[in-house]
């Protein structure tokens, strides 16, 4: 379904430069850091150093004597006045809650837990106060990893639960274990995933101010989803819609990180409403390593089995997420992610997938790019590179004889998902071909000649983007919608505004979502404004900006609504130029016969008559002119890709370097090509620091070891490649315009291609990589190791 | 990540900022602020008063002093990079120093900071235990010199006195027939490293190893010279298996930092690496500068 529009300039498809960059480039942005309301007050929060304790005690009284402290709040102050930290993922039936408050009450369960609060003057006075703060811990037994927590005689967490795991969840299809038993060839590895962190250059942070005469509550917040905070905010604190505005200033970057609810927001909130002032709570960089929601960390055990000739004939799998100490907003929504998306892109039979998250005293789990997925595509491509290597067949061949055809599509997977459509073999051809052609296969050979150890690794995925039908994701659990709501209106100069409840984080919308309306309307670029962030006056998107609905779904419906907006202004026109609607045209902002040019009236007459000069106005239309449409897909959409990664490795000291780096990639429709190769750009460097660089360490006492960006090492331009990307655009057959997501395509096939290739560069010794990220003290013992067993040779 | 209140004076001399020190309980000299912003942003640092030393004339600069390069404490990374007399004098500097942070460090941070601080993992305080060198320190007493074997007592801990000024720092000059070499590895290009070496090789007509100072940091408590490794190559030939050896001998002789015994079993490999990569290289260039 492409872009249906009479104008011919293509916009869409077009390299256009960011509207948005002059502004965030010179320092004109406007972060919530950078503002300031009349009378505002500061706070900072004072965090749990203990992974587990009962909380005996707070003594706040030196800190609420100190000058220029207004406030101070505990667990027991806020403990009658909010409901639990709200968790909108249902994903087990026998799912157990968490119920935690933004202020631990009786107990921490992490270190980091937030446990009081000061308000002052300012953050310096906040942070003083915090220091004079007596909290008296009795602590408790650590859960301190996986396998504490699964333990016999494990600690609990929560009394009440009869041990650690949140819950079970299995789906199957065929019969696994027989197929596996009549198999040819057989892996089974157990591989884990590390604990990560979203980094966006800007904290997380808000401003909250509530009016103690009509219990208004205004709120600015550094957020992806200012709808759902909305509604979050208004269960939490027992208040009404209508009493809540969330506004969204420039975003530092989200990385799903934003999309998460947290504890910060009702603090402030309910700050402002005991000090009737203004209140600015920011997250500090150190804060963020813990407060932050966490992700990725799994152990996945994995079975897959094929005939002979290559053909996957079962998976098997066991994935246990280690959750932290309570259920973050989206709770165990990920784990559930990587457990339906263990098949990839593979036609399989017979599968059997069980999903069992577990706590431990650990910060909690949260949003971040990929969301789940990269966690099952590490798995599922590193064990078909296993099979094709027991069964002697290609790998990429392995991969060709158990893609579904184009013509299988919409493919049902077997587990939950539909993939609407694909031409895997297509996109491999083009990562394959981009390969030889960067000449690859000689470098490869030059420095293995040279005694350097050098590997080719690939990785094929699939994206869950567009995300997704409201019913449906209820129907899985999901206490949120996923439509979403476009407003388009043309003032009464001609020109053109979009409303979108899609929220700007940097990532380009503001002017993707402008190209796609100006082309739609047939008018000039800079005769779009893109209008977001606000919910008192921008329009309700279900879940919010992530799961990779930006253009997909903000940009269907906008494009919907523009259509309305252009057969109106047809109508009008036809109305004065005395001709049939269906005769004209708009191209550049002027309505036109078709095939008579000279005949025709402009955008900004036409605006001038419904706002102004309703003389000129038919009497059947109402006055003004602005259209909404609420799109609600019917599945979500599946972008496609395949990386391919040349590293070296160096057996002396475990360092392994990203020489070069190639991703082929489908996300339906491009609408700013120059966009998407940034947002792969991202995600690649990610899916880099992901399979090789970062990794929050847990010590055996629950402590978090890395807690800057001196040990939470994120991949720098230094250690990144340039990346050669190439992109197919078929389109999306269910969504207006065709569009596709992909804004998680760089973190989720990134981590197998790179392991595949580490394997391949020490393949004479033997080495296989199980587990990410592939840190060099990591990968010096297992050279060192495979070296002393001999290798394989 | 605010810093608790301190006090804040701007010495104009160095007898005003020794006098100051004396004077003020709890004292810390603040001059590129490249570490210690760190510290009193995190608040492990909460001195009572910062003594701020950037104003001072005339405590920066690079000369030569007989058999030393002397660097004025107030030296920024990035000036003492591009000193032409540094450049002439002490090619070493400059190879080493754009593995000291970033660019915008290098241009804050100071040579006497870097001494005073007294980092494992500073790039230049390594260069001056594998060359020689010494410190000069001003007090309430007046001047002392350090030698720079006496210098780093330990992790983070020097000789110089909670009253004292770091005024200048001496590299020796190796003779002109000597090659030098370094190496570190860092999780990444600009990280603090995990392990570096610097070796300073000059061979005999033989082609022998003449005479060897080889220095290793950041694995170490402090940066440490270890004088095991250059004895087993004394009046040998600098083969691979000498180089190897040396290695070894220098990865026996630190006590590695790390929070866990994988990261000091990582760091006692690496540093034979890097000891045995930099030895490789001042070896190369010895037999160049012979030739």
């Amino acid at each position: 379904m492409a872009v249906q529009s009479d104008e011919s300039t293509n916009l869409v498809g077009a390299r256009v430069k960011r509207t948005e960059d002059g502004r965030l480039l010179t320092g004109r942005g406007q972060f919530v850091d950078d503002l300031v309301l009349p009378r505002m007050l500061e706070a900072a929060v004072l965090r749990s150093p203990h992974a587990h304790a009962r909380i005996v005690g707070v003594d706040a009284s030196a800190a609420l004597a100190m000058e220029g402290v207004f406030g101070v709040l505990t667990g027991a102050d806020i403990a009658d006045e909010v409901e639990p930290q709200p968790v909108i993922y249902h994903v087990l039936p026998d799912q157990r809650a968490t119920d935690t408050r933004a202020i631990a009450t009786d107990r921490v369960r992490w270190v980091g837990q937030i446990v009081a609060a000061v308000v002052a003057r300012d953050r310096y006075v906040a942070e003083d106060a915090l220091a004079a703060i007596v909290v008296d811990y009795e602590p408790l037994p650590v859960v301190a990893n996986l396998d504490a927590a699964l333990a016999a005689d494990a600690p609990r967490l929560y009394d009440d639960w009869p041990d650690n795991v949140v819950g079970n969840i299995e789906w199957s299809n065929g019969d696994a274990d027989a197929a596996i038993a009549g198999a040819d060839a057989v892996v089974a590895r157990r591989m884990s995933v590390g604990r990560l962190l979203g980094c966006p250059l800007e904290p997380r942070g808000c401003v909250a101010s509530w009016d103690p005469f009509t219990d208004d509550l205004d709120i600015w917040m550094s957020t992806q989803s200012p709808n759902l905070a909305r509604d979050l905010l208004g269960e939490t604190l027992r208040l009404p819609g209508h009493r809540i505005r969330v506004r969204v200033p420039d975003v530092g970057g989200g990385f799903g990180n934003k999309f998460d609810f947290y504890p910060e927001e009702i603090i402030a909130s309910l700050l402002s409403k005991r000090c009737g002032r203004p209140v600015k709570l920011l997250e500090d960089r150190a804060e963020s390593f813990v407060a932050t929601g966490q992700s990725r960390e799994v152990v996945i055990e994995a079975t897959m089995a094929a005939k002979a000739d290559g053909t996957i004939v079962a998976l098997k799998a066991e994935v246990r997420t280690v959750c932290g100490g309570a259920l973050g907003t989206v709770g165990v929504g990920p784990g559930w992610l990587s457990a339906t998306m263990m098949t990839g892109v593979y036609k399989i039979p017979n599968v059997d997938v069980r999903l069992s998250p577990v706590l431990t005293n650990r910060a909690p789990m949260g949003s971040f790019r990929g969301w789940g997925q990269p966690e099952a595509n590490f798995v599922n491509e590193r064990l078909i590179e296993l099979l094709a290597e027991e069964l002697g067949i290609e790998r990429n061949e392995m991969r060709r004889r158990n893609f579904p055809a184009p013509e299988e599509f919409p493919y049902e997977t077997g587990v939950v998902f539909t993939y609407d459509s694909g031409q895997y073999g297509q996109c491999l051809d083009l990562c394959q071909d981009s390969v030889r052609e960067s000449g690859w296969p000689q470098r490869l050979e030059a420095a293995r000649a040279e005694g350097r150890s050098v590997g080719i690794g690939y990785g094929f995925h699939v994206e869950a983007t567009a995300f997704g039908p409201s019913r449906i994701l209820n129907l899985v659990g999901l206490n949120h919608s996923g439509f979403d709501e476009a407003v388009v209106r043309i003032d009464s100069t001609g020109r053109v505004t979009a409303f979108t409840g899609q929220v700007a984080m940097g990532q380009g919308i503001e002017t993707a979502l402008a190209q796609l309306t100006a082309q739609t309307m047939g008018v000039a670029l800079q005769d779009v404004v893109v209008v977001s962030g606000d919910t008192a006056t921008c329009p309700y998107t279900g879940y919010g900006t992530g799961a990779s609905r930006g253009a997909a779904m903000g940009g269907a419906s906008l494009m919907r609504a523009t259509e309305l907006l252009r057969e109106k202004v047809k109508r009008i026109a036809a109305y004065q130029l005395e001709a049939a609607p269906e005769d004209l045209e708009i191209h550049n902002g002027r309505i036109s016969v078709r095939g008579t040019p000279s005949i025709g009236v402009t955008l900004a007459e036409i605006g001038n008559a419904a706002y102004r000069r309703l003389s000129d106005f038919p009497a059947d239309e109402d006055a003004t002119l602005e259209e909404r449409y609420v799109f609600d897909p019917e599945n979500l959409a599946w972008s496609y890709g395949c990386t391919a990664a040349l590293v070296e490795v160096d057996r002396r000291t475990g360092v392994t370097q990203v020489l070069d780096y190639v991703i082929a990639h489908d996300c339906g429709t491009v609408i700013n090509p120059m966009i998407v190769d940034g947002q792969i750009h991202g995600g690649a460097t990610q899916g880099i620091g992901e399979a090789l660089y970062e990794e929050l360490v847990y010590d055996d006492q629950g402590g978090l070891t890395t807690t800057s960006f001196a040990d939470y090492t994120l991949p720098s331009a230094c250690e990144v490649p340039r990346f050669t990307l190439h992109h197919m655009d078929t389109p999306a057959p269910h969504i207006p315009g065709g569009m596709k997501g992909m804004g998680e395509a760089g973190t989720i096939g990134g981590p197998a291609a790179i392991a595949n290739a580490v394997d391949q560069a020490l393949a004479d010794i033997g080495v296989e990589v199980r587990a990410i990220p592939i840190t060099p003290p990591r990968l010096l013992d297992m050279i060192e190791t495979a070296t002393r067993e001999g290798g394989r040779s | 990540m605010k810093p608790a209140p301190f006090d804040f004076v701007a010495a104009t001399s160095v007898a005003e900022a020794v006098a100051l020190l004396g004077e003020r309980d709890d004292a810390r000299v603040i001059a590129g602020g490249q570490s210690l912003m760190q510290l009193l942003n995190f608040r492990t640092a909460q001195p009572g008063t910062l003594v701020d030393v950037n104003r001072i004339v005339g405590l920066d600069g690079v000369r030569r002093d007989g058999d030393f390069l002397a660097v004025g404490a107030l030296t920024r990374h990035a000036a003492l990079e591009a000193h032409p007399v540094a450049r002439e004098q002490l090619p070493p500097l400059a190879e080493v120093i754009p593995y000291i942070g970033y660019a915008a460090v290098r241009h804050r941070g100071t040579i006497g900071g870097s001494f005073a601080y007294g980092a494992p993992y500073a790039e230049l305080p390594l260069v001056a235990v594998t060359l020689g060198g010494e410190v000069i320190v001003e007090g309430a007493e007046g001047r002392r010199t350090i030698p720079i074997e006496e210098f780093f007592l330990g992790h983070l801990e020097t000789a110089v006195g909670p009253q004292e000024l770091v005024v200048e720092v001496r590299f020796r000059l190796p003779a002109a027939e000597a090659g030098f070499g370094f190496r570190e590895i860092a999780p990444r290009r600009h990280d603090y490293a995990i392990a570096s070496a610097a070796a300073l090789v000059q061979l005999d007509s033989s082609g022998a190893v003449g005479s060897a100072r080889i220095g290793v940091g950041s694995a170490h408590p402090t940066p440490i010279r270890v004088n095991t490794a250059e004895e087993t190559l004394i009046g040998r030939r600098p083969d691979a298996v000498a180089l190897a050896e040396a290695g070894q001998a220098a990865a026996a002789a630190i006590e590695p930092l790390g929070a866990t015994e994988a990261d000091r079993t990582y760091r006692r490999r690496v540093v034979a690496v890097m000891v045995q990569d930099a030895l490789a290289q001042a070896i190369e260039r010895s037999r160049e500068a012979g030739s």
